[in-house]
């Protein structure tokens, strides 16, 4: 019954397999334009937020000049908005909204381009906020150390504090691109050709919504689930303190 | 005058309300070894974290070479590299060897190369005892070898004068020990140090001038000789009586 050619499917599950291996092609387009959404938009997205994360860390200086003093706070200010607008309204209006105002504009977009755009700016205010915790979660002393010897704020922050922040936040970094890759679903509704447009178009085809949508949900749940386990796997590997092996040659009494 | 290193004037420092140190002055000589005991709360750390310039007083004038330090970030990196400070808590980076411990500052703010970097770092560390280790992690060593280290990275940076603030107070009383030897040593070197301590014994016999503080003054700022035998504060006295007592 679960042979390689229905072509008469009669219950749920004949369904299921009629619909994806006939539409093999637009599951696996769908599959790879979430993948692709996914994975470019949450690394921009990360590269963003802790590029906003530094700057809402940054102390100004009473000794900076009037002229470095206006162009943080100004920085600091556009970068509060942000983060505040794009964590206050849900990444479906975001997503219309752009989408349909750079139209608007004028400007030719893809929806494809405007649905990475839209989950990097999506990710970018949520990293900011995990990086700036991140920073936040390192102690203090860390940071007086490098000063102490004459670091910058800057250069301490890119070798001592953000290498050692990033390693806490990694767990949250794997939770937001699990996040995304299911979210890009919503970028359907500015005609971005991923997994659940492929689904609505399918299952519109011969009116089986639910089985449609069920081979949608297992590839999703197949996407995560490796993930999860690919994260995991990095996670154990990265916490595993190594013996180290003492310099002999620097010994007293060898 | 003229030749003090550090020249700290009319220092005072207040968070909110609370005056931690009211009008402070004192000069650091070069060669000179000052130890600063007081109780808790008498604005010791406080001193010391204002001269390396962690806090920012509230009045007065810390001077490097008679050139007062500013607010300016770069000024304040160039003393501090000159300045070298050693804390309680270690602060070696967590994410880093020891060997990189050492080397970063020198690398990144003295711009050595690898090889001067290292052999700096493989010189201290022997100094200190700690060569074997430049492999571990911070969290892999004992409190005494991490300040030891922390000592080390220090030296790196051939500083001119060492701050140290209570670098036996988060040890086990077994590893005091080790790090008041190298503290003695490198007494002996003529490197010039500040250091905030609760070791009586320490103070006395290293020492080259002893300074009392209470309640964010100095009380008492004499050789150690005059300090621990004569005290002339009443409260020096009272203080001085209950440690040597223990």
């Amino acid at each position: 019954m679960l042979g390689f050619s229905i072509t008469d499917p009669s219950n749920s599950l004949e369904w299921m397999i009629f619909l994806a291996k006939k539409y093999s092609g637009m599951f696996l387009e769908g599959t790879w334009l979430t993948l692709y959404i996914a994975v470019a938009g949450t690394i921009l997205g990360f590269l963003l937020g802790y590029i906003i994360g530094i700057i809402q860390d940054i102390r100004i200086n009473e000794g900076d000049s009037i002229l470095k003093k206006g162009i943080f706070k100004i920085l600091k200010a556009i970068c509060r908005i942000y983060v505040e607008v794009f964590r206050d309204t849900p990444m479906i209006v975001q997503a219309m909204v752009l989408y349909y105002g750079i139209r608007q504009a004028n400007v030719n977009i893809t929806p494809l381009f405007a649905g990475v755009m839209v989950t990097v700016l999506n990710t970018g205010a949520y990293m900011a906020e995990t990086v700036r915790a991140g920073i936040g979660s390192i102690d203090m002393g860390q940071r007086e150390g490098a000063w102490a010897m004459g670091m910058s704020p800057m250069k301490t922050m890119i070798y001592v504090v953000l290498p050692q922040a990033f390693k806490n936040i990694i767990p949250e970094m794997a939770n937001t691109f699990l996040t995304n890759l299911k979210m890009t679903s919503v970028l359907n509704v500015i005609a971005v050709q991923e997994l659940f447009m492929a689904a609505k178009t399918v299952g519109g085809n011969y009116y089986k919504y639910f089985e449609s949508y069920l081979v949608i949900a297992v590839i999703y749940f197949v996407l995560c689930f490796v993930f999860n386990r690919l994260f995991t796997f990095l996670e154990k590997k990265m916490k595993k303190t190594e013996n180290y092996a003492l310099a002999v040659e620097y010994m007293e009494n060898p | 005058m003229g030749d003090a290193i550090i020249s700290v004037e009319e220092l005072s420092k207040a968070f909110g309300q609370h005056e931690v140190l009211r009008k402070i002055d004192f000069n650091v000589e070069p060669g000179e070894i000052i130890c600063i005991v007081g109780s808790s709360g008498s604005g010791k750390s406080t001193l010391l974290r204002c001269i390396n310039k962690l806090e920012t007083q509230t009045s007065g004038k810390i001077r490097y070479h008679g050139k007062e330090i500013g607010a300016v970030q770069k000024e304040i990196n160039d003393y501090r590299s000159k300045v070298g400070m050693v804390f309680q808590s270690f602060n070696l980076f967590n994410n880093m060897t020891v060997l990189q411990n050492c080397m970063l500052c020198t690398r990144k703010v003295l711009h050595l190369s690898k090889e001067e970097a290292f052999d700096r770092a493989i010189t201290h560390l022997k100094q200190v005892g700690m060569a074997p280790f430049i492999n571990a992690n911070p969290t892999q060593l004992s409190g005494g070898q991490k300040q030891r280290v922390a000592i080390a990275r220090s030296l790196c940076m051939n500083p001119e004068v060492l701050l140290f603030d209570e670098p036996t107070s988060a040890l086990d009383p077994e590893m005091v020990g080790e790090v008041l030897n190298v503290m003695k040593e490198l007494a002996t070197t003529g490197l010039t140090m500040i250091i905030v301590t609760h070791e009586m014994a320490f103070a006395r016999d290293v020492s080259t001038r002893t300074i009392f503080m209470d309640q964010g003054y100095i009380v008492e700022d004499a050789p150690p000789a005059e300090l621990f035998k004569n005290p002339k504060n009443a409260r020096t006295r009272e203080f001085l009586s209950r440690y040597l007592a223990g």
